[in-house]
């Protein structure tokens, strides 16, 4: 009973931090890069936030091509973006059964209404020939405290700041080499391909929906609560190479995490020291109006089970992935497709022992019944734009895991349920200008957190979790 | 026969004239002046026309061996925003707009000084279409020979630019918008004006293929 009670607590710590990670967009187009360079948004992006092959470049060069804001010209642009969306979700079956009361509740208290689902504030700009980045302050209207209370909040949102230099041989055609450091606050935030999960598909889904517990560490978990100090080459813009390491972002850090929940348990994460390497690797061709991609990347992330408490030992979660996208863009068509995998092996050495020892976890943090488990999801999509106008995609996503009871609890039969849940995305994106981006997004599911029928042993299938959302994005 | 001659003499003289003008002046100034140019174009120009001014997407036109007078008005179009076509709107406007005169000499001399990109075959059919359009025109309907003014190898004239291994899809496109007034360029408008979308295509394949 009490570890049923703690895998509840910590599905709910879970569903918060999906929740965060669902509002917390990314930081999609910046209109000031485009003040700064004086081209147009479809010179970077494909449809935001996908990178064209010279927006990828526009990023691992520091964002420093174009003017700085201020020159011995004077002022030349504002370095500041501002973006805002609105939305109404509808949840197929917006009714589901109180585990404890059997009462009647919405899902979605706000289902099929509008809601301002928030907005940000972007400072992009170049420093200089060799310095640049982002930040993005972003404030999310429909945040929760932890007692389910509805308010508005803001935050930090994904940083990104670089410093560069380039390399070029005696009679070089283009740069032989091009380097750089990073300091960002989401693993894979840096990285220039779409493929890579802080700027993958979805690029915007629906604050308010019913999502999927299980997610990887590299996948979101971490996003503005660590922060990431690394160095990559990009050799004859064929061979990129990273490698990173991510500590707390606390102490001199903690701008990266400011306006987050350091004060609850289970709030932002704490991991250990620097100990936290990330890498990256890709090969990539650009041949004709096509850009091919595939890659490889991955973390390792030693994390306090309760980020209040760093006297314990460490959970150990090692991300493996690898990845690939294709890009085919003319005028008028544009065809692109990313595809990722991703092999998580959790290693809960501080959480297992605690749950053998004492039937409970450390703090808020996981309850598992197996010393290992693993996680892995896939993720593929399609898009074609026409004129970067209209656009359709096509999405499929799996994840599966272990079965494990202290994570995912139990179902009607009292087997340990698996965190597996798969289902497909169909969007269509209307940008009647390019400032301006209309999305109807349906999110399909066949199988739920575990199962296709009764997934919650309440009932509830994971088709009454389909979504439709309709969103209306607005940046300038 | 003898106004065939005259021109030959006429771009044999502009060659020689714009060869003359492509050496790169020797003061230090000008040297600088030369090696910025250069840095702009391998650090940036290179990334959308590719290395030495070949480029790989049709979307993006070659540079390599362009008419340097012809490279300095189109970017000075750019600069003062009145060639306004999509791309170059989308494009080169922010590109061109910081660039000053040094700069945009430098990089004209440049790409105008980087080897041919080569021929690129096609629909033999369409090419002899476009060949024979190339080099005589329609004289029915009072189109004159694109080789008159672009030279009969389509390297450019002068300032007339070289279409000699041009992307099909981007001189097609370009004619198009000449012929719409979408670019303003009113010599060629009132040679273009009357060419169907099947002649551009033709004459476009054609000088992809020299």
């Amino acid at each position: 009973m009490m570890r049923k009670a703690i895998a509840a607590r910590f599905a709910v710590t879970v569903g918060l931090a999906a929740f965060a990670v669902a509002v917390s967009d990314p930081a999609l187009a910046v209109p000031s890069f485009a003040r700064q360079t004086g081209q147009e948004c479809i010179a970077c992006h494909v449809s935001f936030p996908e990178l064209t092959p010279y927006g990828r470049y526009f990023k691992l060069t520091g964002y420093t091509i174009g003017k700085t804001f201020v020159s011995s010209d004077g002022f030349n642009y504002v370095p500041l973006a501002v973006m805002a969306q609105a939305s109404v979700t509808s949840t197929r079956n917006n009714n589901a059964t109180d585990p404890d009361t059997g009462d009647t509740v919405a899902v979605n208290p706000r289902n099929r209404s509008v809601v301002f689902s928030g907005g940000s504030l972007f400072l992009a700009t170049k420093v200089n020939d060799y310095v640049g980045g982002f930040i993005q302050w972003s404030y999310d209207n429909l945040a929760t405290t932890a007692d389910g209370t509805l308010g508005g909040h803001s935050g930090i949102d994904n940083t990104d700041l670089r410093a560069v230099g380039k390399y070029s041989g005696p009679g070089a055609a283009e740069p032989d080499l091009i380097y750089g450091l990073t300091l960002n606050n989401n693993p894979t935030i840096q990285d220039p391909w779409n493929s890579t999960p802080a700027f993958g598909f979805p690029y915007t889904s629906s604050p308010l929906a019913q999502t999927p517990g299980a997610t990887t560490q590299i996948d979101g978990s971490l996003g503005q609560q660590v922060a990431g100090v690394g160095g990559y080459l990009w050799w004859k813009k064929m061979v990129y190479g990273e490698l990173s390491f991510y500590h707390t972002a606390s102490g001199a850090f903690s701008p990266l995490r400011a306006g987050q929940d350091t004060h609850s348990d289970g709030g932002v994460a704490a991991v250990q020291n620097w100990n936290n390497p990330y890498w990256r690797f890709a090969v990539s061709r650009d041949w004709g109006a096509n850009s091919m991609m595939i890659g490889t990347y991955g973390m390792i992330v030693n994390r306090y089970p309760s980020n209040l408490d760093t006297s314990t030992a460490t959970d150990r979660y090692r991300d493996i992935a690898i990845d690939a996208q294709y890009q085919y863009i003319t005028d008028p068509h544009t065809f692109t497709a990313q595809a990722t995998y991703i092999n998580e092996r959790q290693s809960y050495n501080a959480s297992y022992a605690a749950v053998q020892q004492s039937g409970g976890g450390i703090g808020a943090g996981p309850t598992p019944e197996n010393p290992t488990d693993t996680l892995k999801s896939f993720k593929l999509k399609g898009t074609y734009y026409h004129d970067r106008k209209y656009g359709g995609t096509l999405a499929y996503f799996a994840t599966t895991g272990s079965a494990d009871a202290g994570l995912y609890g139990t179902d009607a039969d009292g087997n340990a349920r698996a965190p597996n849940s798969t289902g497909y995305i169909i969007e269509l994106d209307y940008l009647p200008v390019q400032n301006v981006r209309l999305m109807l997004q349906y999110t399909g599911y066949t199988k739920f957190d575990g199962a296709k029928n009764n997934y919650d042993g309440n009932g509830r299938n994971a088709g009454d979790n389909n979504t439709a959302f309709f969103n209306v994005w607005v940046a300038f | 026969m003898k106004h065939i001659g005259l021109a030959m003499i006429g771009a044999v003289l502009a060659g020689a004239i714009t060869a003359a003008g492509a050496q790169v002046g020797t003061t230090a100034a000008d040297i600088e002046h030369q090696k910025a140019g250069e840095e702009k174009a391998v650090n940036l120009c290179s990334t959308c026309h590719g290395p030495r001014g070949i480029s790989t997407s049709p979307e993006f036109p070659i540079l390599a061996a362009q008419r340097r007078g012809y490279l300095e008005s189109q970017l000075e179009a750019f600069r003062a925003k009145t060639r306004e076509e999509k791309i170059a709107h989308d494009f080169m406007w922010g590109i061109a707009g910081d660039l000053d005169d040094h700069m945009i000499d430098s990089i004209a001399r440049y790409y105008a000084a980087q080897p041919p990109a080569p021929g690129r075959p096609g629909d033999p059919a369409l090419i002899a279409k476009g060949k024979q359009l190339f080099e005589q025109g329609v004289p029915d309907r009072s189109i004159p020979a694109c080789a008159s003014c672009h030279g009969a190898d389509a390297a450019g004239v002068s300032d007339f630019p070289r279409l000699a291994g041009q992307h099909a899809k981007y001189v097609a496109k370009q004619i198009e918008y000449i012929q719409s007034l979408v670019r303003k360029a009113p010599v060629m408008h009132g040679i273009v004006k009357d060419m169907t979308p099947a002649e551009m295509q033709a004459v476009a394949a054609y000088v992809q293929s020299k």
